[in-house]
């Protein structure tokens, strides 16, 4: 008979199988995510308190980098404009996406067509957009211009003035990712359950009143991940100021991802650009405490619904 | 107007709307191809033309120019490589969120949603300095790595949502028929779930081949991947429009081919990735 010692040092042998088994499966992700995320991150948040260009001597300042980021005014701008074309861009793809979504969901046929066809720039890279872009709204030769004089309309120079560059990025934006609100919206509609629209019009409402009142309180959760998935990406924006504007004209396009792609490859300033990493992730992830904890307030005042 | 007009009414309008939403996403893309089959006369010319004699040299001339084949070959590998890696690891860590319970397992969670909104140079200036000294700048193997700091969260968290869809009860079968994990993994998860692996490949496919940013940064000459060499271009914008948009275009087809062979999955991926 097998005593209580060998009974409990059997379990714990179990025990110890059991968790090498765990590792056997979730190590090799655990150790690649900790050389390609964890490790980044940490080195970037010690480096920031340190003085460091890239071949010069590495010496610690404390918070040298973020004090002169904090009180920088041209830091601020960069920040206001990253937030400009992320306020911009995502509320127009969310209006245009919600829209779409609304058509194509009234379509009798093609609907798997016109959606694959809807679905094309989102699988196009953000730097061929640019180009394609930098092309299509070119001041003299660009086809934009073009057909904007062949219809008596106002033609803009585009990228090339501090009050029109923005907007302009804004607009690619628009034409790349719409597509993405519309997706995933339209899934969500498809979702949504027949019978309370059923019984609106029964009882005479408008098609108006039936989005209002029931198409968009059923919607809130998808669109509160389609809004928070839409401004990451957006304040991560990248490729489509790189390949159009570069930042220009007059750093009016400058966004952070871009000041600290120019921190670290053109001045070299290594630290510095860590530092600029880490404020812009503390403002992110706050941002996202915020969108999340707004979220929570919404379901339970609801009740829970959904 | 009786209801049913009215619905008809509002059924062509929706057809019109949609048809104007499809030109205005298809012609900017149909545009750049014909300046790349246009001559260069043709390319500039001011009022456009629109009818033209093709000429596909702009095509045969990319090749020759500024590594763009190389770059090409290059992001074929590097994708390749870096979705079998992110299956590899992502299937069994995705099985093991969903059927085990382990220490840590909240935090590990967590990182992988906080991963995604990681700003990209954030990770970018500590991997170039590693990379540096690991000699792994400027190579296919230390790209397909990398590129796992958004692939590898992103395909957990998508093959997870496809595998909770597998009852328990049959995999609990399966385990007192006594199949071991790894039968169970190969002989009913995989087939159950063969499309949402599909879907979670192609996605990330076309994540890594469309990348820029961090390819950018970690590559230079031999590595360079097409979207490095398509960027290249940039400075010439004005000059050289056609190898600008033959290289694009040339870019853009493969994704292209995914989009026409694998929209429903796609479709799946995309929505499951924000919905869940």
């Amino acid at each position: 008979m097998a005593s209580r010692q060998d009974l409990r040092s059997g379990f714990r042998e179990r025990n110890l199988q059991k968790a090498l088994g765990v590792y056997l499966y979730i190590g090799p992700a655990l150790l690649v995510l900790a050389v390609t995320s964890i490790y980044p991150v940490i080195y970037s948040v010690v480096m920031s308190f340190f003085d460091w260009e890239w071949g010069g001597k590495v010496s610690f300042i404390w918070f040298g980098n973020y004090l002169r980021y904090l009180s920088d005014r041209s830091f601020w701008q960069v920040v206001w404009q990253t937030f400009y074309f992320t306020i911009g861009a995502v509320s127009v793809e969310l209006v245009l996406g919600m829209a779409l979504a609304i058509i194509v969901n009234r379509l009798r046929f093609g609907v798997g067509i016109v959606r694959t066809l809807l679905m094309i720039p989102l699988m196009v890279s953000g730097i061929i957009v640019a180009l394609m872009w930098k092309i299509l709204l070119d001041p003299t030769l660009g086809i934009v211009n073009y057909l904007l004089r062949l219809l008596h309309l106002p033609t803009s120079v585009w990228f090339g003035a501090p009050g029109s560059a923005m907007p302009s990025i804004i607009l690619v934006d628009t034409w790349w990712q719409t597509a993405f609100v519309f997706i995933v919206l339209s899934a969500g509609l498809r979702s949504l359950p027949r019978e309370p629209f059923e019984a609106a019009e029964v009882d005479g409402a408008t098609s108006w009143q039936s989005f209002r009142y029931l198409t968009l309180p059923m919607l809130k959760p998808v669109l509160l991940t389609v809004l928070i998935f839409r401004t990451i990406d957006c304040l991560k924006v990248f490729a489509i100021i790189f390949g159009t504007t570069g930042g220009g004209p007059n750093m009016v396009t400058e966004s952070v991802q871009t000041l600290a792609y120019r921190t670290a490859f053109k001045f070299l300033k290594l630290s510095r650009s860590m530092t600029l990493m880490v404020i812009f992730s503390i403002i992110i992830l706050a941002l996202l405490l915020i969108y999340m904890r707004v979220g929570e307030r919404e379901t339970v005042r609801e009740g829970g619904s959904r | 107007m009786s209801a049913r007009a009215t619905r008809r009414l509002m059924t062509i309008i929706a057809y019109l709307l949609a048809l104007v939403a499809v030109v205005v996403t298809l012609f900017p893309i149909f545009w750049i191809f014909t300046i790349s089959i246009k001559s260069q006369r043709d390319a500039f010319a001011m009022p456009p033309v629109w009818v033209f004699k093709p000429e596909w040299n702009n095509y045969l001339e990319i090749w020759q120019q500024a590594g763009f084949g190389q770059a090409f070959r290059n992001s074929v590998v590097i994708t390749m490589a870096g979705v079998v890696l992110a299956l590899l690891l992502g299937i069994p860590a995705a099985y093991a969120l969903n059927r085990m319970e382990f220490r840590g397992k909240r935090l590990f969670v967590i990182w992988l949603l906080i991963s995604y909104m990681f700003p990209e140079f954030l990770f970018i200036i500590p991997m170039y300095v590693l990379y540096q000294q690991l000699g792994l700048y400027d190579t296919q193997v230390g790209m397909a790595l990398v590129y796992q700091v958004f692939v590898l969260p992103f395909t957990i968290w998508l093959l997870r949502s496809f595998f909770a869809d597998v009852p328990v009860e049959l995999e609990d079968a399966a385990r007192i028929d006594g199949c071991t994990r790894f039968q169970t993994l190969r002989l009913i998860y995989f087939p159950l779930t063969a499309p949402g692996i599909s879907a979670t490949a192609i996605l990330a496919a076309i994540w890594i081949w469309n990348e820029l940013t961090i390819a950018l940064a970690l590559t230079f000459d031999v590595s360079k991947t097409v979207t490095v060499a398509v960027a290249g271009f940039r400075g010439y914008a004005s000059i050289d429009w056609g190898g600008m948009t033959a290289a694009s275009i040339v870019s853009i087809i493969p994704m292209l081919i995914f989009a026409a062979f694998a929209q429903r999955y796609i479709v799946e991926g995309l929505t499951l990735g924000a919905v869940k």
